[in-house]
């Protein structure tokens, strides 16, 4: 079993988180979720065309592809309810569950022609009945017009409701990317020195998560050099800070502050790295870059203690103001922390535009994950930014990140 | 065809004379608003980064997989301006304004209002989207009261299938990427390396030469000699041992510019290497048979059929499909795309796979120009030399 605080099973709805995750047993719980959704909402069907959605529906295994390519031939998920089993449409045939019997694995969808979007009608026809209420996520217009036979709605309610909380299994997936994740950036911090590119870390990076058993990438690394104050960095809408610029090959440099911000996918769940790295021969930060790291500390802190089952997403932002001297300790555009899934950024939101009515009625439970991302900003002397990642159990939260803070904390750990 | 040799590197030259980003940008630009005038398109509402490239010429963040619909770059065609949701101006060309500017919102209200913001999107009589979902209509109709939404896809293809020198001068340079990755990984083939190690090669060696998003991840097959095989897919921690056909199919990105090529070489060692190298052999005169097709005038079907008088039979991928930024329309496979049309100036990824059991898998892959006088492979290899080699 995981169990962090030593020894102490952590418990989601009385299950224990497992050391690794049932596969098989992981996309049945998630089915029956989907099927439950199905049911209370009134839906006959799913038709996905989201790549996380046709991960979480199918657990399809899918490589990182840019966005072009994967949106030409389509993954697609049909769930129909009623039915425990998908069916899957997937360029990668190899990457369907074994579970899953062959007459449910189909090719790939060219949805953007109307003959690719009517071969994919023409099975739906054989699976649901004209009129039948089917809820969708994305579609094309050659495929918006081919559903014309049936009651399209929006597949976000099944979908968020099933996907909120995770089951232990799911948990442990997620633990799992994070380890990957953390093993790969030990290796990229023990070879930081001024004078390489953004481009190069990342180079360590990708190598090492592929050698790691990573399943994809997410996102291309973010190793942003952060400006002392806030008019030296790029113009922004909101006069905040911008975060995250894209990487290029721009050289880091003696005395540079950067942020890094890196995601990777194992078996369809995402992992979240955050942390601050200071560029040098020998890099120590200064008293004032160790006092935001102090506050960071103070306003996770702050935030953890508050996180059990019942306490509102809106307590857990008042918490973290509160720490931070009654400042708001994140970026404007973004929030206090985010759910992590098969998305690496969905619900549970804490402190997003969408408002404090939004985060009021936000309630934790058992088997939500946050990955809390305060940024503490000190105009001049640039700012401190981490990311930690947490589930809340049944009577608290347990980490699922578990990586240094370098050099804040203390020296690297040896890479592996 | 504009020779495009004297540009393949990546660095800026005091000279000048690379790719000329801020005329490529202005061309691409005036095609956009010339196909709007051409569709009767009043906006444009654009979720897919690749059109939001090409149109607004901003480097974006890049992430893996489909991006969900949503108004990521509006184009107004009264006002001739391209508005982009980007918090920061960093990534940004200068001929969009910090007013053209909106943030990023998780409100739909919010967003809303950052629409209802951008000067002649009100009074847009037609909208065209390149994706929908189902509450998107709704949604558009509060910032654009009397838009009838319409599919922009054809107006879309039709400036971003023929490419102009700049563009094709940017997916040779991404060839020439995927041609050192993939002489990278040959390096690499040897009995015991893992699927896992060469993808690891792969993404490394792009990375340093300053191109680190792969267009696919799925660039390895060791493929087996008993059971089913599939053609790449999620790397595996499986080995190659001598004898085995293994597929190495790396592409590349520049300037968001994608091109690649795949090659399968025979592991040295082991047995039954005459029947896997027959393997290859058909695989390879499937693919100068696809390649030889790609002619301007040419339909999918001609392509299809090219194939299938070579042998070709199984295909789980498409025969060919366009590149440009990133892959694109047009896509001709074993049973879609009879209709489409190959125009001069279009560059399309030409790939065939051929797999027996018992032997292995041979995925064959070149990006080939559709040029006025025939095909012109922009990728590279001695191809024969593992088979020479080994």
């Amino acid at each position: 079993m995981f169990s962090p605080a030593g020894g102490v099973e952590l418990l989601i709805e009385g299950s224990p988180i497992p050391a690794s995750a049932d596969l098989a047993r992981m996309r049945r719980a998630r089915g029956e979720r989907l099927q439950t959704e199905l049911e209370s909402q009134g839906l006959d069907g799913l038709v996905l065309l989201g790549t996380s959605a046709v991960a979480y529906a199918t657990g399809a295994r899918l490589p990182g592809l840019d966005s072009g390519r994967a949106a030409l031939v389509r993954p697609v998920a049909v769930v129909i309810r009623g039915e425990a089993r998908p069916q899957l449409f997937t360029p990668f045939p190899g990457g369907a569950p074994p579970e899953l019997p062959e007459d449910r694995v189909h090719g790939g969808v060219v949805a953007d022609t109307e003959e690719g979007a009517a071969d994919l009608v023409d099975m739906l026809h054989a699976w649901f009945p004209a009129g039948a209420r089917l809820g969708a996520d994305e579609l094309s217009h050659p495929l918006a017009a081919a559903l014309s036979d049936w009651d399209v709605v929006s597949a976000s309610a099944v979908m968020g409701a099933s996907k909120l909380r995770k089951t232990p299994d799911e948990v442990a997936c997620i633990r799992t990317a994070q380890r990957i994740n953390e093993m790969a950036m030990s290796t990229v911090v023990g070879e930081l020195r001024p004078g390489l590119r953004q481009v190069d870390l990342t180079a360590t990076f990708l190598r090492r998560i592929h050698e790691l058993g990573a399943t994809s990438n997410g996102i291309d690394p973010i190793w942003q050099v952060m400006p002392p104050s806030r008019g030296d960095g790029p113009w922004t809408t909101h006069g905040d800070i911008a975060f995250p610029t894209s990487t290029s090959d721009r050289f880091l440099r003696e005395g540079d502050v950067i942020w890094v911000d890196t995601g990777i996918h194992y078996e369809g769940y995402a992992s979240d790295f955050g942390r601050t790295w200071l560029v040098g021969a020998d890099p120590r930060p200064t008293e004032r870059q160790r006092r935001q790291f102090e506050r960071w500390t103070t306003v996770v802190d702050a935030v953890r203690a508050g996180c059990k089952p019942g306490v509102s997403a809106l307590e857990l932002g008042r918490a973290a103001i509160s720490a931070n001297g009654g400042t708001k300790p994140w970026i404007d555009h973004f929030y206090l922390g985010h759910g992590v899934g098969t998305d690496s950024a969905e619900m549970p939101l804490v402190g997003t535009d969408l408002g404090e009515r939004f985060d009021e009625r936000l309630v934790m439970q058992p088997g939500m994950v946050l990955v809390l991302e305060p940024v503490i900003w000190d105009e001049g002397a640039s700012g401190y930014r981490a990311e930690d990642v947490l589930v809340i159990t049944d009577d608290g939260w347990a980490p699922l990140s578990d990586h240094d803070y370098w050099p804040f904390d203390s020296t690297p750990a040896a890479a592996p | 065809m504009t020779s495009v040799g004297s540009r393949l590197g990546v660095g800026a030259r005091p000279e000048g004379g690379g790719v000329d980003f801020d005329r490529l940008r202005a061309d691409r630009r005036r095609r956009v608003f010339d196909a709007m005038a051409a569709a009767d398109l009043d906006a444009l509402v654009l979720g897919r980064p690749a059109n939001v490239a090409f149109v607004s010429g901003a480097r974006q963040l890049w992430t893996a997989g489909a991006r969900p619909f949503g108004p990521t770059c509006v184009v107004v065609a009264g006002t001739a301006r391209v508005h982009l949701l980007s918090v920061w101006d960093e990534g940004v060309p200068p001929e969009i304004e910090h007013a053209d500017l909106y943030g990023l919102s998780w409100n739909p209200a919010n967003l809303l209002r950052s629409l209802s913001g951008i000067s002649g999107l009100q009074a847009a009589r037609r909208v065209g989207t390149d994706g929908l979902s189902p509450g998107f209509p709704q949604f558009l109709a509060a910032a654009a009261p009397s838009a009838e939404i319409v599919d922009a896809t054809t107006a879309l293809r039709s400036v971003r299938d023929v490419k102009s020198a700049d563009e094709i001068a940017c997916i040779a340079t991404a060839a020439a990427i995927a041609e050192s990755a993939l002489a990278t990984m040959m390096s690499a083939l040897r009995p015991g390396v893992s699927e896992r190690e060469l993808v690891a090669r792969y993404v490394e060696h792009i990375s340093r030469l300053g191109a680190p998003t792969p267009p696919s991840e799925a660039a390895v097959s060791v493929t087996p000699r008993r059971g089913r095989v599939d053609p790449p897919g999620v790397a595996s921690s499986r080995t190659a041992a001598g004898g085995d056909l293994v597929v190495l199919d790396p592409g590349a990105m520049y300037a968001g510019y994608e091109a690649g090529m795949g090659r399968t070489s025979l592991v040295p060692g082991g047995h039954q290497r005459s029947r896997q190298a027959e393997l290859l052999e058909r695989a390879r005169r499937q693919l100068a048979a696809v390649v030889a097709s790609c002619r301007p005038g040419a339909t999918g079907a001609d392509v299809r059929a090219a194939w299938a008088d070579a042998g070709g039979t199984l295909a789980p991928m498409p025969i060919v499909h366009g590149l440009g930024l990133g892959a694109e329309a047009p896509v001709v496979t074993s049973m879609l795309g009879s209709d489409e049309v190959l125009r001069a100036g279009m560059v399309v990824s030409a790939q065939v796979w051929v797999t027996e059991e018992g032997i292995g898998g041979c995925l064959e892959r070149d990006t080939v120009l559709v040029d006025d006088g025939g095909p012109v492979a922009l990728t590279r290899s001695a191809r024969d030399s593992a088979m020479s080699s080994s």
